[in-house]
């Protein structure tokens, strides 16, 4: 009687066990699909360059252009026009 | 014989658990790197990149682009994918092609109307654009990247310039 016991104590155990393995495995797979959908090379981080000592910081290839043209016209329409890029760039 | 049985079905007991962890790091490696990678945006930047360095370098807009008199050069127009050295060539991977590339030119008096406009590639792409990306099947449609800056002639007149890329290929990109 007491060795019956002792058996299905044991059986459970191992039950309990092969359930928990058995869960941790379909939660790993179900993260893994998930992190596979927001799989997204990110847009060419904007590498920050100082072109002069005390200029503001530029930020990538494009504002690079435009921060070259303030720099051979003095512009009075400068926040205008930073405003009007940065319209749709936000 | 029941402890040589107990071992058996022991062993039979770990050769199904290692098979099922097995299986299980096969499923999330092949689940995380079946899906494919966008890289369109990264690839519609790129394509920016290139026609803005085509368009004007130094801050100001190359004389093959616009010139000295401030009249537009119209076989530039016409023919600014070759001169940019772009390649919209598709093979015959797809029936129609994947990329289009716009830039349009305005006077800081009018930034309504662009003062001239050039164009490339598949137009019918431009639909895509007006979803928004909450939007049922956003990422299933043409991704699409604008840019803007500011440029003077060579005359030193002042032109603000904005460029549209937009990339198809779904079907590398999207699941």
């Amino acid at each position: 009687m007491l060795n019956k016991k002792a058996q299905i104590g044991e059986t459970t155990t191992w039950l309990v066990a092969t359930l928990i393995i058995i869960v941790v495995l379909i939660f790993f797979i179900y993260a893994s699909s998930i992190l596979a959908e927001k799989n997204n090379v990110l847009s060419i981080p904007k590498k920050v360059i100082g072109y002069a000592k005390g200029s503001p910081q530029l930020g990538d290839w494009i504002d690079v252009k435009t921060s070259l043209a303030y720099i051979l016209s003095e512009n009075k329409y400068k926040d205008a026009i930073d405003s009007w890029i940065m319209e749709k760039e936000k | 014989m029941d402890k040589k049985g107990a071992e058996k079905i022991l062993a039979v007991y770990w050769f199904t658990i290692l098979i099922l962890v097995a299986g299980g790091i096969f499923a999330m490696v092949y689940t995380f790197y079946h899906y494919p990678y966008d890289v369109r945006e990264m690839e519609a930047n790129i394509m920016i990149n290139n026609l803005a360095d085509c368009l004007s370098k130094n801050g100001k807009i190359e004389s093959y682009v616009i010139f000295q008199d401030g009249t537009f050069n119209e076989p530039f127009k016409i023919d600014f994918l070759n001169q940019c050295h772009f390649n919209f060539d598709n093979g015959e991977r797809y029936e129609r092609d994947q990329y289009y590339l716009q830039a349009d030119f305005y006077k800081f008096e009018d930034l309504e109307n662009p003062l001239a406009s050039i164009s490339g590639g598949n137009q019918n792409w431009i639909a895509d654009c007006k979803l928004e990306k909450d939007e049922e099947n956003y990422e299933k449609t043409a991704q699409c990247l604008e840019r803007r800056f500011y440029s003077l002639g060579q005359n030193g007149n002042q032109y603000l310039i904005k460029i549209l890329a937009i990339v198809g290929k779904t079907k590398e990109n999207v699941k």
